[in-house]
């Protein structure tokens, strides 16, 4: 009895969490170390849902080689098969990926579900709030349905990150021709202008002349003039700008308002660029002097446009070209050959770090190493190095090709440099040979997101065509809207109509049913939605066939039961007897569907047949919900329903009319 | 009920079923192939106010493309795909557009669409399932050790697999020529439903018979086979009727567009709840009695 209880009280916490999980549109834990994120709360119950049920997003890219020729069909194939291959390795959604053309030029790409941006940015000094910046998306930027949350980032920076439904991508016209930019790149502009950097100087006291030695110190050219609003203006329309403002604050104390100031870069060739900033910082200082203050503050210093489509668009349009070349740093000692050294005029501390670092110092050699001697890469962490990491385990030949690189530069002090897509991600050094054919890359803009999509694309292989996103846009279910609503009260109906004849036919076998087969109900979809499983009509295929055989499990159990009373047991008793009875065809069975569904999930994966993955993949969890459900969950619902009843009411768990008891044996009636 | 004793009834039945099946599998027209397998035509429909896909839906259908997926990708922009065209197809269904929905449209751009399921999907499905089917052989063997000859087990219940999958690509087959029934790639996930229901089934008999000749070793087996069944029969009868029901609500309420896999679905139900008690048990008993020595329900002139 006790046993009974503590398994009847586990059932109805394992149901009410079940319940609440499926009900609660969105599922967002954020514990120390552990970001849990699920559901989606557009969809039905918040599950994930295939593009037959629910639309998503439309891309077209173009292909061409990296020659800009045009692309070969087996080239077309093999870009089908890796996008496809590495939206499944995402998150098993079932994308469409066809060709378009003859022949064949185009990919056409539908995700499902996945419409939503987010964009973060990052103000110098946290100069805008979240209630600001909300209010100017839905106002200005016609996103009503923006939200704003204040994050702060792995480095300890404050970010605000804008949820968005959609963002235009570039509007292209068939040529190629870019008719308007993307959405995110107008927003960042927008939100320099709107919220403009503020450049704050400060001078102390009269101008120093140049005989005076107070605050001058870097500038080659004496300060000419005291200051002013307007030569500070001057000065910054002599940078070519028109839209700022500038106010005096107080005595030499000035504010000078620039949206979108440029900021100093670099070019392809490690050419560094001056920016806005720094020209003014230059120029001021020659007319004015050393400023006490020069400070900016409130300029983007941080955008980043994620979620949803975006992310989508990284993990397709990258070749995922992994590069390997051997790099041979310059000379560390002078090599004594009449050569200038440090060569340019460098001091040594400065040469060692540049001589391994600026391209002009060291040289490169190509390994025979590639991206297709990987046979496993997978993101992960590593002890002593803060951001992810990618994992990757090499093939024999690429691994005794790594053994030979790491050797020789662990002698020759030089490098392994490792390129993804011709940038640089990083260019370690080796202690030793390292064997076994397994290492891992880091870089320095990897997060969580960005390894694994790094990962991905690695694992399923580099494109061999380069691809150019053309078209964007979101598309509604294939099968139509209302498909989805019709088969869910179908699918009600259906279930009424089983729960139904279950308990006419059966009684209190068929309560315990009915009860069991809605437990199986909320832990099934609660199971989906943690996972996530997408849903599509494959998986409800599935669906359907795992709640026949829920049912069926608990039909064993009702037959074997009456069964057990006719041959003149006590309830309790036949209660137990029955389940004995029927457990091994339950067992039996069900193993064999598990069979089933492991080696179709496992030729899905290999082969690259979504369709067949997703249908096992439901099939798997289907059965075995169902398979725990028989043995546990009917076994205790029937007892309790069985010390409920009392042994004088054994005829509630004979079934109507006894069909099947008819073989050469008389029946034994139970007595009442 | 004496089942066993009307066996060559049934093997014959299903026999005759098995080859039908196949015939109509193997000769012209065979199965019509749907445009998740065949290239077709993909184009861009923009009017100038917005309409319902409905109404679009039923345009195509008046001129034949009932299978056509209709995407709405904004207000009156549809994306559509559908069988191969050629230019007196886009016209057909233009000149449709323009009687039925009598708002201004332009198609800006057609183009050639591949197919959207690959090629070496059917062969890879059936390289899966072939795996499968070995795999659930070698647990049969295994769940079955104790009785003897569990490799019979093991075949027959294959053998009642293969005849659900034949007679439901058959009936398919039939279909096509008299609804326009179609195989897309769904079908292919009605046909893996089919096999996983034909094999559980099966099973879940066996169990039984394995039951009853271990209660009384002694008693012969067709009589075990015979008590089997008929102990049975309640409970696949129910089975079959919960879970039939639920797909016939579907078929019912669900709408038109899952009506082709519905009837996939229904009939192998049907198919592999009879299979298991009237083939594949009737199989074991045959072999058991080596009938196949006699070959006496081919009828008289093979005797011996």
């Amino acid at each position: 009895m006790r046993r009974q209880l503590r398994g009847l009280i586990f059932l109805i916490i394992l149901l009410s969490v079940s319940i609440v999980i499926v009900a609660l549109p969105k599922i967002d834990i954020d514990v120390i170390g552990i970001d849990f994120e699920r559901g989606d709360d557009e969809n039905l119950l918040g599950l994930s849902l295939g593009l037959d049920l629910q639309g998503g997003t439309h891309l077209v890219y173009t292909a061409q080689t990296k020659d800009g020729e045009d692309p070969s069909i087996d080239d077309m194939d093999a870009v089908r098969t890796t996008i496809e291959s590495r939206i499944n390795q995402f998150g098993l959604s079932e994308p469409t990926v066809q060709l378009l053309g003859t022949p064949p030029d185009r990919v056409l790409i539908q995700i499902p579900g996945l419409t939503g941006a987010s964009i973060s940015a990052g103000f110098q000094g946290n100069a805008v709030t979240a209630a600001n910046l909300e209010a100017y998306f839905r106002s200005d930027l016609g996103h009503p349905e923006a939200t704003v949350a204040v994050v702060t980032d792995d480095d300890g920076i404050e970010l605000l990150v804008v949820s968005i439904d959609q963002l235009q991508g570039d509007r292209i016209d068939a040529e190629g021709t870019v008719l308007e930019v993307a959405e995110s790149e107008q927003i960042r502009t927008k939100l320099g202008d709107q919220f403009p950097a503020q450049l704050r100087v400060l001078y102390t006291g009269p101008v120093p002349t140049s005989t005076s030695t107070d605050l001058v110190t870097a500038t080659s050219t004496a300060p000419v003039e005291e200051a002013t609003v307007a030569l500070i203006e001057a000065e910054v329309a002599g940078l070519g700008r028109t839209n700022f403002t500038v106010e005096e604050l107080s005595e030499r104390n000035f504010a000078i308002t620039l949206p979108n100031p440029v900021e100093d870069g670099i070019t392809e060739d490690g050419v560094l660029i001056e920016g806005e900033v720094t020209a003014l910082r230059k120029a001021f200082a020659a007319r004015f002097g050393d400023p006490l203050i020069f400070a900016l503050t409130g300029q983007i210093n941080q955008y980043t446009v994620g979620g949803g489509v975006q992310e989508a668009k990284q993990l397709i349009g990258q070749t995922a070209q992994l590069d390997f070349r051997e790099r041979t740093c310059g000379p560390l000692l002078d090599p004594q050959d009449g050569s200038e050294w440090p060569p340019d005029g460098l001091t040594e501390f400065e040469w060692a770090s540049e001589r391994c670092s600026n391209p002009s110092y060291f040289s490169e050699s190509s390994l025979p190493l590639t991206g297709a001697n990987l046979v496993n890469a997978f993101a992960g962490t590593q002890p002593g190095i803060a951001r992810p990491v990618v994992n990757i385990e090499f093939d024999g030949e690429g691994g005794d090709e790594f053994f030979e690189v790491t050797d020789r530069i662990s002698r020759t002090n030089g490098l392994l440099a490792i390129y993804l897509d011709g940038s640089e991600l990083v260019a370690p050094a080796a202690q030793a040979g390292i064997s076994g054919g397994r290492a891992f890359i880091q870089g320095p803009d990897f997060t969580g997101e960005r390894a694994r999509t790094v990962a991905i694309q690695l694992k399923s292989g580099a494109l061999p065509l380069e691809l150019t996103l053309v078209q964007e846009r979101n598309v509604d279910a294939t099968l139509g809207e209302d498909t989805l609503r019709k088969s869910v009260i179908a699918g009600l109906i259906g279930l009424a109509l089983v729960l139904f004849y279950m308990i006419v036919y059966y009684k209190a076998s068929g309560l315990v049913a009915a009860l069991a087969l809605m437990l199986y109900a909320a832990i099934t979809l609660a199971v989906f939605k943690i996972a996530p499983v997408t849903l599509t009509l494959s998986g409800i295929a599935a669906l359907i066939l795992t709640i026949g055989t829920a049912v069926d499990a608990n039909i064993l159990i009702a037959e074997r039961t009456k069964e057990e009373l006719r041959a003149g047991r006590t309830l309790f008793a036949a209660i137990s007897e029955g389940f004995a009875r029927a457990w091994p065809s339950i067992r039996d069975s069900n193993v064999a569907t598990l069979i089933t569904s492991v080696v179709l999930f496992w030729f899905g994966d290999r082969l690259g047949t979504s369709v067949m993955q997703g249908f096992a993949l439901t099939l798997g969890i289907g059965t075995l919900v169902s398979m725990f459900t028989a043995f546990f969950a009917s076994r205790v619902i029937s007892r309790t329903l069985g010390s409920v009843t009392g042994p004088s009411r054994m005829k509630l768990w004979v079934p109507v009319g006894g069909v099947g008891a008819d073989h050469d044996e008389p029946s034994q009636q139970a007595g009442d | 009920m004496d089942v066993v004793g009307r066996k060559r009834y049934f093997l014959s039945l299903s026999l005759v079923l098995v080859i039908i099946g196949v015939v109509f599998v193997s000769i012209p027209p065979r199965l019509n192939l749907g445009i998740d397998f065949t290239s077709g035509t993909s184009f861009d429909l923009e009017f100038a106010d917005d309409v319902a896909t409905e109404d679009l839906r039923s345009a195509l259908s008046a001129v034949g493309h009932d299978d056509a997926i209709i995407q709405k990708s904004g207000d009156g922009e549809f994306f559509i795909r559908t069988r191969d065209l050629g230019q007196s197809g886009i016209e057909e269904i233009q000149a449709e557009i323009n009687t039925s929905i009598s708002t201004e449209y332009r198609v800006p751009s057609v183009t050639s669409v591949g197919q959207s399921v690959a090629d070496d999907t059917v062969r890879n499905a059936v390289i899966a399932v072939v795996v499968a089917a070995l795999f659930v052989m070698l647990y049969v063997m295994y769940a079955f050790r104790s009785v003897p000859k569990s490799y019979r087990y093991a075949i027959a219940a294959i053998v009642a697999l293969g005849h659900d999958v034949f007679i439901v690509l058959g009936l398919f087959s039939i279909l096509g020529q008299v609804i326009d029934a179609e195989v897309n790639a769904i079908f292919i996930v009605g046909i893996l439903t089919v096999i996983g229901y034909s094999v559980h089934d099966t099973i879940v008999i066996f169990d039984r018979i394995r039951e009853n000749v271990s209660i009384a070793p002694n008693r012969p087996f067709s009589a075990s086979v015979n008590i089997s069944i008929n102990e049975s029969f309640a409970r696949s009868l129910s089975t079959s009727i919960t879970t039939a029901l639920t797909i016939v609500a579907l078929l019912l309420f669900g709408g038109e567009t899952l009506r082709d896999f519905l009837i996939v679905l229904l009939s192998g139900v049907i198919i592999g709840t009879y299979s298991s008690m009237f083939l594949a048990a009737q199989i074991l008993v045959a072999w058991e009695d080596r009938d196949y020595k006699k070959l006496k329900f081919w009828g008289r002139a093979t005797a011996n």
